[in-house]
């Protein structure tokens, strides 16, 4: 008995590590969002990435929208469109209602440039208008070396092709100046929890009520109560953090992708 | 009081349905629903993203006669594919529906795959390769073939999540009780998700 009951654990314990190891060996790893600017391959030098970070920074409070530049050490196996998508759902780039994210993705060990577009840009910065940014901004700087040429250019080109409509954002924004998604939502789940309170005392207090009376029925009688619960599944989360432009750390606001804009290589 | 039969009040009984409510959400009563329509939405992110495909395909077709008039052939599978893949009629039941959700990727691949054979040929015509409507709608197609795969890998996950909903407990016991009509929705194999989309070179 004691013996089988051991096989049994060991086989269980098996089990789980091969989980483990499928796992790992499914799943990307990405580089932390640092800021505006991740440069993991070490392409930029200090002023550039200082002067990027303003730009974009800068790019976030006149339109709300999110763009992030990544240069990445290595694509990890796997075809960069795969690693983008991923990596700007991850990162949670761009609000998280409009997903107005973009990525600007360069891998310089596999020679590949990407921008990534969140569902919320894909009208103004189209597959073909991404793809001109590569081929005609980015790829002839990056030929010649000139990384911080190459995305510079590239990131001025992205930021004018998605502020087409800039006044219309700017617009939007200020009719609501205090659209702070991390507040609302710790609002409604105190008014829930205030409901809930409130709901629990009343049953509480009318039920003493009942056993003073004695069994005497009262008025309508009161049906289930099915209490909505906020921000289901994962989908809270991130957005406590954002809503915050420019306030020092910088962070994803939820938005998502997929798989959106165009590649190329040099 | 101590010889009075107790009979819960209506306000305990009420209580006590929030409870099992409650309860009940916890023990994962709305999961088959949710995952199914979560996985519906997914399909029809692919079913969006397969039309959107068909929809560029006519203006590449124009733009490819234009400078490569000998290559009729190619250009007709083209055509005869996407008109093939078009003519199947979906919607959310086809997930459910074995034969059908295969006649529809079927097509679909058979789409690709002339797709694919059609921007080979296209090497062929530096003319063409460097027209700009050429490449916009290049462009277009490969982040149309892009998005397919999104799509497909997050309806593959959406369907994972939903079928082994229906068959791991404690939804097993939903499955069978409250949530009858609810079947197993089909999904795309392995195989077919490591095919690669046409990929061009400039």
């Amino acid at each position: 008995m004691r013996c089988r009951s051991r096989a049994l654990l060991a086989r269980a314990i098996f089990g789980l590590l091969l989980c483990v190891a499928a796992f790992a060996g499914y799943a990307l790893t990405f580089p932390e969002l640092t800021g505006r600017v991740v440069d993991d391959a070490g392409v930029l030098d200090a002023s550039t990435k200082a002067a990027l970070e303003r730009k974009l920074a800068e790019f976030e409070t006149n339109t709300t929208g999110q763009l992030v530049v990544v240069t990445l050490k290595s694509l990890e196996g796997t075809s960069i469109e795969d690693y983008g998508y991923q990596l700007g759902r991850h990162w949670q780039i761009g609000q998280k209602e409009k997903n107005t994210g973009a990525l600007l993705i360069v891998a310089p060990n596999e020679r590949k440039v990407r921008i990534e577009v969140g569902y919320g840009f894909e009208g103004t910065l189209t597959d073909a208008v991404s793809k001109l940014i590569i081929e005609n901004s980015i790829i002839p700087r990056f030929r010649a070396n000139d990384f911080a040429g190459g995305i510079g250019r590239g990131v001025d080109d992205i930021i004018q092709a998605v502020s087409v409509d800039s006044d219309e954002w700017k617009a939007r924004a200020k009719q609501r100046p205090d659209d702070q998604p991390g507040l609302v939502d710790l609002l409604a789940l105190l008014f829930f929890l205030f409901i809930f309170i409130m709901i629990v005392r009343s049953v509480a207090r009318q039920g003493r009520g009942y056993a003073q009376a004695g069994a005497g029925r009262r008025r309508g009688a009161r049906g289930p109560v099915f209490l909505p619960i906020p921000g289901s599944r994962g989908s809270s989360g991130s957005s406590w953090s954002s809503g915050f432009p420019g306030g020092g750390g910088f962070s994803g606001g939820g938005g998502s992708f997929g798989g959106g804009g165009a590649s190329g290589g040099w | 009081m101590s010889h009075t039969v107790y009979i819960p009040s209506r306000i305990q009984i009420s209580f006590f349905t929030v409870l099992t409510g409650l309860l009940l959400t916890g023990c994962g009563v709305n999961n088959i629903p949710t995952y199914d329509e979560n996985a519906k939405a997914k399909w029809s992110d692919v079913q969006n993203q397969y039309q959107r495909r068909a929809d560029l395909i006519p203006n590449l077709v124009e733009t490819v006669k234009g400078y490569a008039t000998q290559e009729r052939e190619v250009l007709t599978q083209v055509t005869e594919a996407r008109a093939k893949a078009s003519q199947i009629k979906v919607d959310a039941s086809t997930v459910t529906d074995p034969a059908k959700f295969k006649e529809y990727l079927d097509a679909q691949n058979a789409l690709t795959g002339a797709l694919g054979r059609l921007l080979v040929t296209v090497e062929r015509y530096p003319d063409l390769k460097s027209n700009q409507n050429f490449l916009a709608l290049q462009s277009q197609l490969e982040g149309t073939e892009n998005r397919i795969s999104v799509a497909r890998r997050d309806y593959i996950d959406s369907v994972r999540a939903y079928n082994t909903e229906l068959k791991t407990f404690p939804g097993l016991i939903w499955a069978s009780t409250l949530y009858r009509s609810y079947k197993p929705m089909e999904t795309f194999t392995v195989a077919e998700d490591v095919t690669k989309p046409p990929t061009v070179k400039f």
